[in-house]
This record gives C-alpha cells, structure tokens and sequence, in this order.
C-alpha cells in the first residue's frame, strides 16, 4: 500500500506585501517609541515586559480586541490583521505581556463561548487595554496532563464553590480576571475528560489568593493561585458545564500557531546582523523566514474558519526550538573578551534569552506533547 | 490534492499519472527513458513553462514544480528542469530558435569548460554561457561540438565535465543578470526537488514502522519512533512553506529580484537543513533494511542529499541568507523577512 500523508500545513499563497501598509504603520509607532524612549526592546517581551502605558496606547490605536466586533466595544477586523499586529510588536520587542493572554486567548474564547452578559462584561474592557487576564489550566499536579486537574467545583445555591489551586499564572498579581478549568462532576475513570468545565473567576474575589512564584533569573512573572471556598456565581459558568475539555482544546491553534511561538528572542537576532561571521546566522535567519511564512499560512486557514491543530502544533515545535536556538548563539558568542559583545543593552539581552529559554519548549504544551499530537495526525498512534 | 497550491488538478493528476506505472530510473545510472521522454514531449510537459508562440506549453512555475515533484516522488530521473526552466528560458530571453531537441546548459569558465553539467551527453544540444570581461555570452551548440567526459551525481545522474573551443563559438551578449537567474531557477528547481523526496521519505517510513512488529508491537507505537518521525514530518513541512514561498515569488516577478533571490536563498537554506533531519531519522527509524539497494528508501534520502548540493550547497545558501541579513542590519532585518 503506498501511503502519502496529507499536508500538515496550510499552503502558502498569495502575496505578502497585501498587509504591508498595517506592517509600516506599526513599524512607525515603534519606533517612534524607541526614540522617545517609551521602551527599550527586551527578550521574551510577551511574558515579561508589563507596561500598562504601552497597552493603552496600543488600544488608543485600535491594536487591542482587534477581531471584537464593535457593539462590544471592538474593531472589527480579521484575524489576519491581528495577526500582522502582533507580529510586528513581538518583532519589536514591544511591553505587550499587560494585554497579551486578554487579546490573544480570552478574546476568541469570550467570542466562541461567552453569553451575552459575559461578552458585555469583559470584551470592552479588554479591548480598552483596562482588562487583563491569566491562564487557569495547570495544577501543581497537573501539568501536561491537563485532564488530570483536581480543582473541584461544588454546587451550592447560586453558583459554585471553588476549592484548589492553579500554578504558573503569568501576570495572576496584576490582572483581574482568568478562566480557570475545574472538575465539577466527579472523575469517570472510562472518560477522563468529561465533568470539567470552564469558570471565569474574578482574581479580587474573597477566598483567592495568590503567590509569586520567582523564577530563577530572580524575576517574577508566574503565580500560583488558591481558592478556599470561592463563590463563583452562576452567571460566571464559562461555555456549557462539563464541556470544559473540548473548550479548552478548541482555542488551542490559536494559542501555539501565533508568532510568539518563534519570535520570542528576535531583538537578539537583529542585534546578530550588526557582527561579522555569527555561526549560524543565516540558517536562523531562514528558518525564522520559514516559520513566518508557515505561521502567516495557519493564520489564514484560521482565518477561513479551517481547523489548524496539526498545523499549530507544527509551528511550535519548529519555532520554540528556533527562538531557543538563537539565544544559544548569542550566549556562545558572548564572552569577557569579547568587546563590541559587552555593553549592558546586549548582556542584558542574552541573559534574558538564555534565562527564558528553558520556558519556550514547555509552556503551551511541551515538544514531546506536540510531537505526540503531530504522531497521532500521521497516524502513528 | 495538487502537490504545488494553486495548480489545476486535471493537468496535476495527467502529470503523475504519467509517472505512476513506471518503475524508478535504475539505481546507480540514470539513463534517459527515451520512450517515456516522447510520451512527456507528446503531452506536452516536456516544454511546460516555454511560450506558446515558441513551441510551449505557456505554463508557469507552479506547474513545472507539480511536474518536478511528481518524478522526484517517484525517483524517476528526466532533464526536466535543465530542458524547460534552464535551456528553454535562456534561449527565449536571448530571442533565439528553440525545438524539440533535447537541451542542457553549461556555465563556462573563461578556459571554455564546466564541471558537473547535467545530462550533457544525453542532450542533443547544450546552451551555453562564458563570460567575455564583464559581459555574458550566449550560444546554443550542437553536442557533437563539445568534448563531454562523463560524470554522475551521488543517485547517478549525469553530471558530465564538457570543454568547448571559445575561439570558434559564435555567441549573442546577454544580460549579466542571465547568469544569477539561470543558478537562481536552478536552486529552486533543486528544492522543489528536494521536498518531494523527503516527502516520500517520510511516507516510506510511516509505512515500515506501522507494519513492522518488534517487542509485539508496531515500531510506530514507540515514543521515540513517534518522535523521530514527527521531526521528519515538521522539517519536510518547514521546507516546503519556505520553497512554496519562493514558487509564489517566481510566479510574482519571474524570479527577478532581491526579494525573489533572498526567497530562494531561505527556501534553499530550509530545504538544505531539512534533509539533515529526514535522512538521519528515516534511517534510523528504518533499520539496517533501509539502507539496502533493495528498498526504496535510499531513492528518496540519496537524492535529497545530492540536490541539495547542486546550483550551490548549503552552505552558500546560508551565507547569502546571512548576508542579506548583514546587509538589512538590526533595524531592516524583520522588514527583509516580511517584505
């Protein structure tokens, strides 16, 4: 039997100067910035560069809940607009980590499965830069295995008593809200996935509390997050109850395709291109072009309503492992004698890169998950 | 589904149904099929992308790369490109004569030789180039003309040293630029190659390790046979986003242009890269089984490696894509790769 495996990955079509006039437009904000010193490139901005100024600018702008529809206080545009913006801010280097779970997850999520009062509720904010949002998956317990979470839901009169607790959080000490995944049905242990559900649990609520968890670089970016008896009302039931799993892995081509999947340390790429014969440089350069052209290609099957689970798991793997690749080169290229390689602007940018690297090939799903889930699309299991 | 987006189907399916009962060139050498080079001609294929008005088919890039992939996934071994995109386009851009006759092209060296031409002791007529100074010369001669010491690549198709006598070659002055267009047109055609074949390398081996029983299960159950193979299938699929962006490139603008020739470098770079990983895995994950003559792995993985040393090795392709990033430096390298 001959067998040929489908494409895992969208085509690449069409011209990509169509959207270059959105591209200039925020190349010329940036710099701007820059030169007024609003913000200094870092790596890993998306995670770790909290500028709430820099947000509201960017929402002023019309840059933030860019796919909301404008009766929620949105702006209507496509996908690939979006995209295009959040490609150029991430290649900027830009404090975009404020808004970023709010725009990239919550958004399409509050779009999908949100009532009425729910999408009144969050989405202008949100798309005022006045409303951010964590991440409640992962448990001290749970973390690949994400169906194995133990933050159980109680029913009680009205709503849902929380017990439990969630971990790495990013940004839980700062933002208001997150949509944390809970048991409310007992363990089935022939459906593993049913009884989770979905619930939006304000972080200021009585009952949660919320611990730093500081990274080894010595900077604070992750929580974990308790509840001890959180009342979570019943209009706070996020999507259908016990529908929490298929909730949670349908948004998940959003998540892991986008191009914070390979342009985490693209300020120390650029920085690469001012020194002669950096190893590597070139084939960098063309794999980051490559998985540009890869993740423009999901974003517009994503676009046109396709589904893009393989495509997005495809991207991860290639351009976590890429973006982590080039912090390697900068660090192996970096040393106490190495002159034009010693300022404080680059040290401070090679740390960060190789400090937050580690990082890249875990969070949103670690490689070997994604290379299970690329198995499973080839059939192989 | 068409290999090559945006490629008619009905023409797609008559490409490789063409290719389909055909057992794969013999392994070791390449000859011409000759009766299968009639049928192609007859088809129409054989001079795809040359201008109707000149004898073609008045086709495009993507389907001379639907017609490349199809005989590279199936390690049937044609001058496609060096006939059609090669010697064909050169002559038209020279506005001289072209027929049926079969055609390669050779770069000279200010001596009159070149090293490993494709297929010149097959064709019947070589299109050459030499250089004269600055300018570029142009010639189509006949090969009985030419001293041909044959050669072959690593999959044993004809790779062959020729030498010509300058002195008495007549030639028409060509745009400088014919030449970097020529190893351009080349490069791509190579990588689109090279994606086909990697692309049947990863189906050989999900075939052999979904039927292949050791420990009393399919070697594919494995974890890290899943992983192995899941490598394979990202890097083919990175390679092929970044050669198709360069097909679209080629359709653009001909594959004139810095934009058209930093596309070609990526792709080739990828490409390049790529078949670092599918060779290595698909070997491993074969077995000493696939590195025999009889299985057909070797087809596949043999050739990836030989192209992506042809029209430039890897190496070169890096250095143009880090050149180009020097050159855009830290403020122009991201407008470089969205351009």
């Amino acid at each position: 039997m001959r067998i040929t495996p489908g494409r895992l990955v969208p085509p690449t079509l069409g011209d990509p100067s169509a959207y270059a006039e959105l591209r200039c437009e925020v190349r010329e904000f940036l710099a701007e910035k820059r030169a007024a010193g609003a913000y200094t490139p870092t790596v890993d901005c998306w995670l770790s560069a909290w500028d709430e100024d820099f947000t509201w600018d960017l929402a002023s702008r019309g840059w933030l809940g860019m796919t909301v529809p404008v009766e929620y206080g949105g702006h209507d545009r496509g996908y690939m607009e979006r995209f295009v913006v959040t490609e150029e801010l991430l290649a900027g280097g830009a404090p975009v980590a404020a808004h970023w779970i709010a725009d990239r997850q919550i958004v399409p999520s509050l779009l999908k499965f949100g009532t009425e009062e729910q999408k009144r509720e969050y989405l202008p904010g949100i798309a005022r830069g006045e409303i951010f949002f964590g991440i409640g998956m992962s448990e001290p317990e749970s973390g690949s295995d994400l169906a194995s979470v133990r933050t159980v839901a109680t029913r009680i009169d009205g709503g849902w008593l929380l017990n439990g607790s969630k971990v790495w959080t990013s940004g839980a000490h700062k933002a208001h809200a997150f949509i944390a995944l809970v048991r409310t049905e007992p363990v089935d242990p022939d459906n593993r996935h049913a009884g989770l559900s979905q619930l939006l649990v304000d972080l200021d609520s009585p009952g949660v509390e919320i611990r730093p968890i500081v990274s080894m670089s010595g900077s604070h970016h992750f929580n974990e997050v308790f509840f001890s008896d959180v009342m979570v009302p019943d209009a706070r039931v996020f999507g259908t109850l016990g529908d929490g799993w298929r909730q949670v892995t349908s948004e998940l081509s959003y998540e892991r395709s986008g191009p914070e999947r390979f342009l985490s340390t693209f300020p120390l790429l650029a920085a690469l291109t001012a020194h002669a014969d950096v190893p590597n440089l070139g084939r960098l350069t063309a794999r980051i072009t490559g998985l540009h052209q890869m993740s423009c290609a999901v974003a517009g099957a994503l676009n046109h309503g396709e589904s893009a689970d393989l495509a997005a798991a495809v991207v991860k793997v290639l351009g976590t492992s890429t973006e982590g690749d080039i912090a390697e080169a900068a660090s192996l290229l970096t040393g106490d004698d190495v002159s034009d390689l010693a300022g404080a602007e680059w040290s401070a940018l090679v740390s960060a890169g190789v400090d937050q690297r580690p990082g890249f090939t875990l969070r949103g799903g670690t490689s070997e998950i994604l290379r299970g889930v690329i198995a499973r699309g080839l059939g192989l299991r | 589904m068409t290999v090559i987006p945006g490629v008619d189907p009905d023409l797609s399916a008559m490409m490789h149904d063409v290719f389909a009962d055909r057992p794969a060139t013999g392994d070791g050498c390449a000859d011409l099929d000759a009766g299968l080079w009639s049928e192609l001609q007859r088809l129409g294929l054989t001079r795809l992308t040359g201008s109707e008005a000149g004898g073609g088919s008045g086709a495009g890039w993507r389907e001379a790369a639907e017609l490349l992939s199809a005989a590279a996934s199936t390690a049937i071994r044609l001058p496609l490109a060096e006939h059609d995109l090669l010697a064909g386009s050169l002559l038209e851009q020279a506005g001289l004569q072209n027929d049926d006759r079969l055609r390669t092209v050779a770069v000279l060296n200010e001596t009159g030789s070149a090293r490993a031409v494709p297929w010149a002791l097959t064709a019947q007529r070589l299109t050459v180039l030499w250089p004269t100074g600055d300018r570029w010369s142009l010639a189509d001669v006949d090969v009985d003309a030419v001293y041909i010491e044959p050669g072959a690549n690593l999959i044993g198709e004809p790779r062959d040293t020729v030498r010509l006598d300058l002195a008495a070659l007549a030639g028409t002055e060509v745009d400088p630029t014919a030449v970097c267009h020529y190893l351009r047109t080349g490069a791509l055609a190579r990588a689109v190659q090279i994606c086909a074949a990697m692309d049947r390398a990863l189906a050989l081996t999900i075939e052999h390790t979904t039927a292949r029983v050791q420990f009393g299960r399919a070697l594919a159950r494995f974890q890290a046979v899943q992983h192995l193979i899941a490598d394979i299938a990202a890097e083919c699929a990175l390679a092929r986003a970044a050669t198709e962006a360069a097909v679209c490139s080629a359709v653009r603008s001909g594959l004139t242009g810095d934009e058209a020739a930093f596309r070609v470098a990526v792709a080739r770079s990828c490409a390049g890269h790529a078949a670092s990983v599918v060779v290595r895995n698909a070997h491993q994950a074969l077995g000493a089984i696939g590195t025999t003559r009889e299985y057909p792995l070797h087809r596949y993985t043999r050739a990836a490696i030989a192209w992506r040393g042809e029209f430039g090795s890897t190496q070169q392709w890096d250095q143009r894509v880090a050149e180009a990033a020097a050159l855009a430096g830290p403020d122009g390298l991201w407008e470089l790769i969205t351009e």
